[in-house]
């Protein structure tokens, strides 16, 4: 139990929050139709200040995904599309010898990054040098050059998309770069009825026009409504459970954990989580966190942060398989029921 | 709790006394069932064993009453917390956490919210009573047999009703013979002391040594009862004697008065002048008979008298003894007199016959006539070695040549000895060398013989 006796978000509040999501939600399902699952998991991670990586095929609306978020959340959208020869300068910007009153001067040129909504298409395209520029951007929300720290627009969201099948001249993201992705959203290939559904509403594919729904003060409102939903301690028992049972020297780890997986996640996968299961409970209209916000967003939290052996591959076993077991073998409530009671 | 919505407290309520019921059915069946199963393998022991603790072996099933007590204080100990229950029921009620932030959080705002009516509808678990309880059921049964077993009796357990009973007889015994005033007042107190050190004995294990202390103990008093009748009769001869003596008929009064005054102290060593009248005791003076003619006449006839009664009360125990569970003397024979068989050969018999410490025999040993005659054995013929013929020759075996049988083999030889080696070890043309040295040498040695011969 903690030790304050924290106040509860007022169910005006909480309801004021939802309602402003539901817009963005609804009008990005009108953008991306079939693709509920994907809205939401880009949603909570965005609200919880998180970055998402997005992988699937092309054509699957990854890029429309991003520029329909910009445009509804009136945000500065930049795009950097990563390829070999890309240079960390040409995201992080560079200083430049200009002349200035006759005088002769370094001035800093920022680069893409300095945005609110970064776009890093097809990001394992990009050298590990340059996709290494990320890295302090992402974690700290800041860019050094030249010695000189700048701070990067709040809020600032890197929104990456990455093709899981031309593997040829790619350099997979190091665990360091996964691991600052809150959120890795797998997209997957629509139906027939979806496919019939985009034929009929669209002309050319181009998507409905789009307003803003949130101003940034909303979007600042959202995120501290997000940060004042309760999280229980029994509830991040349960989190700090599932990532400490994802290390296959846990005692509590299943044996899928023990056979498939190198590495377990790291603490800011729990650090996730937590913000991830907030900013869920925040979309389903609820002032605190349940056992259900965590394990609906325990596998795209923890499912690229898991080292797998090489016998997963070979046995088919992936990272989500991995949390699916996870999650089947580690109890909500560390102390159960007992032996002779069964739940209905 | 008390911040809690009534709807949630009571919830929880449930909740909690839900999970108190299963931790005690956690642990209550398991060490119940273990208790039940000591407690059956203790009847068991009991039954077999300790025959004493039989009225005390229903309380066993009071076992599993006796360990719910400490599973109680376990459960009392152990028993879930708010935040556990909260969580729990939160769990149960599809992982709201509605409980778990009521229970952590001021909530005052959503008294009335509908998330709370939500979060209160919680599933209680289901109780699984008979699978609780299974492991019970063996244990129950094993001890329900353990009770139901019959109680084994030790054959030579203390058994204090046959102890009564043997002592009861022989003071039967005792009161009897006192009743026919045929025991001192001494010897029934030593009589009443056996029978007692014998009562306590048997009280302590009853088996044959305790018959056989009652038996010899009846057959010391029969051998009293017979010494003292043999003196009584003694003494009755003795004065009949005195009598015909008296009347000149037998040898002299001084002699037959010696022997009455003998039988007498031995009728008083018995004991049996002790119930005699006071008046014959008077007569008798110490034993010695008086010098008084007419006094030894009243004596005799008293004595006579008091002899007379005693026999009878001797005849009338007999008799008395022939009534069912009364003291019979003739049971008990004393001496080695003709047994009921009549043989009168000691150990030559059953228990009934004969005494016990008799000498063993084997039964009646062969009469000499009967034994049997020692027959010499027809001498016995040597076989000659004439007696053997050959059965049969095989072939290859060496044949007897008629022409040569009977001379020896060194003859039968001679002329051709050493010739066939000489044949095969000599080439042709040494053998006429040899041979001249041969016969030089041969006639050089004869001639050596008849040159010394001649000398």
């Amino acid at each position: 139990v903690t030790d304050a006796v924290q106040t509860l978000l007022a169910p005006d509040r909480v309801a004021g929050g939802q309602a402003k999501i539901s817009r963005v939600v609804h009008q990005l399902r009108r953008v991306i139709i079939g693709k509920e699952q994907v809205i939401d998991e880009v949603v909570t991670a965005l609200l919880a200040r998180g970055h998402v990586l997005l992988e699937g095929l092309p054509g699957l609306g990854k890029t429309e995904l991003v520029k329909a978020l910009s445009k509804l959340l009136s945000l500065e959208v930049r795009r950097i599309q990563f390829t070999p020869d890309l240079l960390p300068t040409d995201v992080t910007g560079s200083h430049i010898l200009q002349e200035r009153e006759g005088r002769r001067e370094f001035v800093f040129h920022p680069g893409p990054i300095f945005t609110n909504l970064l776009l890093a298409d097809e990001i394992n395209r990009a050298s590990p040098k340059t996709q290494a520029a990320l890295l302090e951007a992402m974690q700290e929300r800041r860019v050094t050059t030249f010695g000189e720290t700048r701070p990067l627009p709040a809020p600032f969201f890197v929104l990456a998309t990455q093709n899981p099948i031309e593997l040829e001249g790619t350099y997979p993201l190091p665990e360091a770069q996964l691991d600052r992705f809150m959120f890795k959203v797998d997209i997957a290939g629509v139906d027939q009825a979806v496919l019939e559904e985009i034929l009929v509403t669209r002309v050319h594919g181009d998507p409905p026009a789009l307003e803003p729904v949130l101003t940034a003060s909303d979007l600042i409102d959202l995120f501290s409504l997000v940060d004042a939903v309760h999280l229980p301690r029994g509830v991040a028992n349960y989190a700090a459970r599932l990532v400490a049972a994802s290390h296959p020297a846990s005692p509590q780890a299943p044996e899928s954990v023990k056979t498939f997986v190198k590495y377990g996640a790291s603490p800011r996968a729990a650090i996730s989580i937590g913000a991830a299961a907030r900013s869920l409970a925040l979309v389903g209209g609820k002032p605190n966190v349940g056992f259900d916000e965590v394990r609906r967003v325990a596998a795209p939290a923890m499912a690229h942060r898991l080292v797998l052996d090489y016998a997963a591959r070979l046995e088919g076993w992936d990272g989500r398989r991995v949390v699916a077991a996870l999650l089947e073998s580690v109890p909500e409530v560390e102390r159960g029921l007992p032996r002779t009671l069964e739940a209905r | 709790m008390s911040q809690l919505p009534a709807p949630v407290q009571l919830v929880m309520r449930r909740l909690a006394r839900h999970l108190a019921i299963g931790l005690f059915l956690d642990l209550w069946p398991t060490w119940a069932s273990v208790g039940l199963l000591v407690s059956g393998t203790v009847a068991l022991v009991c039954r077999m064993f300790l025959s004493s603790a039989a009225p005390i072996l229903p309380w066993l099933w009071l076992t599993p009453i006796l360990i719910a007590l400490p599973t109680l204080g376990i459960v009392w100990r152990r028993a879930y917390r708010p935040h556990e229950v909260a969580a729990l029921a939160d769990s149960l009620g599809g992982g709201q956490g509605v409980l778990l932030t009521l229970l952590e959080t001021d909530h005052s705002a959503w008294a009335r919210s509908p998330l709370l009516e939500k979060g209160s509808a919680v599933a209680l678990p289901r109780l699984r009573l008979r699978r609780a309880l299974t492991p019970l059921v063996p244990a129950v049964a094993f001890l329900a047999v353990a009770m139901m077993l019959p109680q084994r009796m030790r054959t030579a357990d203390t058994n204090p009703i046959l102890a009564e009973q043997i002592a009861a007889d022989l003071s039967a015994a005792v009161v009897e013979l006192k009743q026919q005033e045929l025991i001192t007042p001494a010897e029934e107190q030593r009589l009443e002391q056996e029978i007692e050190r014998i009562r306590r004995s048997a009280e302590e294990r009853v088996d044959a040594s305790s018959w056989e202390a009652a038996d010899a103990l009846r057959e010391q008093v029969v051998a009293g009862l017979s010494e003292k009748q043999d003196a009584v009769k003694w003494a009755q001869d003795s004065l009949a004697r005195l009598a015909a003596a008296a009347d000149g008929s037998g040898a002299s009064p001084d002699a037959q008065a010696a022997e009455l005054t003998k039988a007498l102290e031995k009728l008083a060593q018995s004991g049996m002048l002790a119930a005699a009248p006071a008046d014959l005791r008077k007569l008798l003076k110490d034993g010695k008979l008086p010098a008084d003619p007419a006094a030894l006449r009243d004596l005799a006839a008293a004595l006579g008298k008091y002899l007379s009664e005693t026999n009878g009360r001797f005849a009338g125990l007999g008799k008395l003894g022939k009534e069912f569970g009364r003291f019979d003397p003739s049971e008990f024979p004393v001496g080695t007199e003709p047994g009921t068989n009549g043989d009168g050969l000691p150990g030559n018999g059953g228990i009934s016959r004969g005494r016990g410490d008799a000498e063993l025999t084997w039964g009646k040993e062969t009469q000499p006539f009967d034994r049997f005659k020692s027959k010499p054995l027809p001498p016995g013929a040597a076989r000659t070695p004439d007696d053997w013929s050959p059965v049969m020759v095989l072939p290859g075996s060496p044949q007897e040549s008629a022409t040569l049988s009977g001379q020896s083999d060194a003859r039968q030889y001679s002329a051709t000895a050493g010739q066939g080696a000489w044949r095969r070890s000599l080439a042709p043309r040494h053998q006429t060398a040899v041979k001249k040295y041969f016969d030089k040498n041969d006639k050089n040695d004869k001639q050596e013989k008849k040159d010394k011969q001649d000398k």
